[in-house]
């Protein structure tokens, strides 16, 4: 019985002594979380500079705006460089790899990372999330961020290289103000038999696109990313997932597989993509992501497929005619489902930067939930989800579009090649929608080319005879 | 009259040492990115593809640009129709503008610095605001070229695969003729009084002084005028690139864009090397014809 007692005490000794432990545990983590300040931490850094580059684009403008704030916390100057897409990427391709170190910190497009970590041009984030001096432990990215976008669009091959800085995907924009117009509604009903309503599948965006094309007003159904431009590739990637297609039969953007850009599903996705070129201006075969928005934000179209980066220019008033008149909403959906395609800019860490720690700790002060939701109310595109749940952000009319597309998003390759496919596929799509070749001949075309870049690593699915 | 210690540096034969700073730099600059670019063009050297640091690979590249490339032989031949209608249309309309400008120069100054004006802007707002006039929607050009019916209600010269050619043509013309109207019109107006007065002593009509004496005393004038163009048509890239990113497909992907793709978008130096090469190798042949031309000619005076 005494025997009994004493495993009994020495259970509860034991019981204690655990809860003990824990209460340690959790009480040193709480005084490492509440003893850690950003000043303290910059303190090294205080007065060194840090540059970096990005695209020219509302978040990285309101980034620009924050940066002061940053100085001021940390004594660390910040200089934002601004250019535009292919540019903010060719600039930083001479930087990595002159080694100059003129950046402390990129922010690039996903496509490129393969490139930049299997040429160890960027160096894994790891040992800045594993100094507790640098990291700061009330920031939980694996909890605050969109998980899945951050490990296609910052991680390689199972390595964080950075964090996201932006998650962008591309919806549907039209014209709410024409869908609700009683007139117009009674004369789509009419003539297609069923109601005007924002578009659900193809064949409802292709409906209003022809409903909404006169020439003789100036005004078209759509307007399609026709200029031989990367702008070009990305739009049709939309149209492509949703018809059912895809480039490769791969499930992570770093592995290599199957061609299948020239299956069935792709073939048909191009021609009805090319179809649209009829209800578009004269001009859509020289537009790229700038000229439709432009289109849109002078009430020239009803409806197109746009950058949820974008949408912060076409509803504000200083800037578009249609503010105000927009509805936002998924890509349409074709036998594919309901998918959208996601792309993201991260920030990355060159191996040759002379102040990574510093660039580390702006990288995580910017992605707070302050700075966060002052980015995505000035035209941002938040990777952190708890951002979306602002009540000022839910009034903002693309938001529910923008977090509907997130959820079904598909990543896309970024091995080191992934830009010569983009490259490859730009022009075959360009010939296509030129009338050079049919839809057929370009992909095919484009599979063969795909496949003599990569060898073995990317067989065709779909050979060419 | 050199003299003294001057005197004896240069009797020892010291003089070629002053040309030193000259050859290091011709050397530096112009030698040796070239022979670096030769060598280059034997490796497999690309900034994007992991280990690809610059293996040597033989001519891979030369066979890969010769027998497996249908993209660069399309820029090429693009290139080719390019310069040669530019060029063509540039010399006879700068030609007619010359002799227009030489009868009645004193009476045309103002003319003459007017014409001038589209070769002193800068290629690229050159590019900027022929891409404003002929946008397919507001575009000044469009517009008034749809109301007197030579384009239809949905043309647009930049989204056109057949229009977009004959566009940069017309574009580089406007842009480049003044300069061959100045060029020519300096050569006429420093030829000789002589040959003339001679021809119309015994009785040559205008039309063959032209051809007889006019056009054979110009020809280093012309040839000059001709190779500066060519040289420079052949390297048209701001204009384009901004117009029509080499679209729509591939018709007006021009050489030097190609050569700007490979080696800038794609990264690949060593494949990159081959194409810059390609081109040089073409306007190297260019410069020669132009010149054996000009001394031809130069002979033939004698």
């Amino acid at each position: 019985m005494r025997g009994h007692e004493s495993v009994h005490a020495r259970h509860k000794v034991s019981r204690i002594w655990l809860s003990l432990t824990l209460a340690l545990l959790i009480l040193a983590g709480a005084q490492q979380a509440l003893c850690w300040s950003l000043k303290e931490a910059a303190e090294p850094y205080r007065g060194v500079t840090i540059r970096t580059i990005g695209e020219a684009l509302p978040p990285l403008e309101a980034l620009d705006k924050l940066k002061d704030k940053f100085t001021k916390e940390t004594g660390i100057e910040v200089i934002i460089e601004q250019y535009a897409h292919e540019e903010a990427v060719d600039k930083v391709m001479l930087d990595l790899n002159s080694r100059t170190g003129r950046y402390d910190f990129i922010i690039q497009p996903h496509r490129e990372l393969g490139r930049f970590v299997e040429n160890n041009h960027v160096v894994p984030i790891t040992q800045f999330v594993e100094n507790p001096k640098l990291k700061d432990p009330n920031f939980h990215p694996e909890k605050e961020l969109y998980t899945n976008l951050w490990k296609e669009i910052s991680w390689y091959k199972g390595k964080p290289y950075g964090y996201p800085f932006t998650a962008i995907t591309m919806f549907l924009w039209y014209r709410q103000d024409m869908v609700n117009d009683p007139k117009e509604k009674e004369g789509f009903k009419a003539k297609y038999g069923y109601e005007l309503k924002e578009p659900e599948d193809w064949q409802q965006y292709h409906d209003m696109a022809e409903w909404f094309t006169r020439p003789d007003k100036g005004f078209f159904g759509t307007a399609i990313q026709g200029k031989r431009h990367v702008a070009l590739w990305y739009e049709w990637l939309n149209f492509l997932y949703s018809f059912g297609g895809d480039v490769f039969e791969t499930s992570k953007g770093y592995e290599y597989g199957p061609i299948i850009v020239n299956s069935p599903e792709a073939v048909e996705s191009l021609d009805y993509y090319k179809g649209l070129i009829k209800y578009s201006p004269s001009d859509t075969l020289n537009y790229d992501w700038d000229g439709v928005m432009a289109a849109m934000q002078q009430a020239r179209i009803f409806e197109c497929i746009m950058w949820n980066d974008a949408t912060y220019a076409v509803e504000d008033p200083k800037q578009s005619t249609v503010a105000g008149k927009m509805g936002f909403g998924m890509v349409p959906q074709g036998k594919g489902g309901k998918v959208g395609q996601v792309e993201g800019w991260s920030y990355l860490i060159p191996t040759g930067s002379k102040q990574k720690e510093a660039a580390f700790l702006f990288m995580q002060w910017a992605l707070q939930y302050d700075q966060q939701l002052f980015q995505q109310l000035n035209g941002g595109a938040s990777p952190r989800p708890d951002v979306y749940a602002n009540p000022e952000v839910q009034k903002l009319a693309y938001t529910k579009a923008a977090l509907q597309t997130m959820e079904v998003a598909k990543p896309k390759a970024t091995f080191p090649e992934s830009p010569q496919v983009t490259d490859i596929l730009v022009l075959a799509l360009s010939d296509a929608l030129s009338g050079q070749k049919t839809s057929k001949e370009s992909l095919d075309w484009a599979a063969v080319e795909i496949h003599k870049l990569l060898g073995d690593r990317a067989p065709m699915k779909y050979p060419v005879k | 009259m050199i003299t003294g210690w001057r005197r004896i540096l240069l009797d020892k034969g010291v003089g070629p040492l002053f040309l030193t700073p000259s050859l290091i730099l011709l050397l530096a600059l112009l030698v040796g990115p070239f022979v670096y670019m030769v060598v280059v063009s034997f490796t497999d050297l690309s900034f994007a593809i992991p280990n690809h640091t610059g293996n040597f690979v033989g001519f891979d590249n030369y066979r890969k640009l010769m027998r497996d490339d249908p993209l660069f032989w399309d820029s090429f031949w693009t290139t080719i129709r390019f310069v040669t209608a530019a060029l063509s249309i540039e010399f006879l309309i700068g030609l007619s503008l010359a002799l227009l400008l030489f009868h009645s120069i004193e009476r045309h100054r103002i003319i003459l610095t007017l014409i001038l004006l589209p070769m002193m802007l800068a290629p690229v707002a050159v590019g900027l605001m022929w891409k404003l006039l002929l946008q397919g929607e507001f575009g000044m050009l469009t517009h008034y070229l749809r109301e007197v019916g030579i384009f239809g209600a949905q043309t647009a010269p930049l989204s056109s695969y057949t229009l977009v050619l004959p566009t940069m043509i017309l574009i580089d013309v406007w842009e480049w003729t003044p300069f061959v109207t100045l060029v020519l019109l300096a050569g006429l107006l420093s030829l000789p009084r002589e040959p003339y007065e001679a021809a119309i002593i015994d009785g040559a009509g205008p039309i063959r002084v032209f051809f007889d004496v006019t056009l054979p005393l110009l020809r280093p004038i012309i040839a000059l005028v001709l190779l500066l163009r060519g040289i420079d048509a052949f390297k048209e890239f701001d204009k384009v690139w901004i117009l029509t990113g080499g679209g729509p497909g591939s018709a007006t992907e021009l050489l030097s864009i190609y050569t700007w793709r490979i080696n800038f978008r794609n990264w690949d130096f060593g494949y990159g090397a081959v194409v810059a090469l390609m081109v040089y190798l073409v306007v190297l042949i260019l410069c020669s014809l132009f010149y054996k031309a000009m001394n031809l000619q130069q002979g033939g005076a004698k």
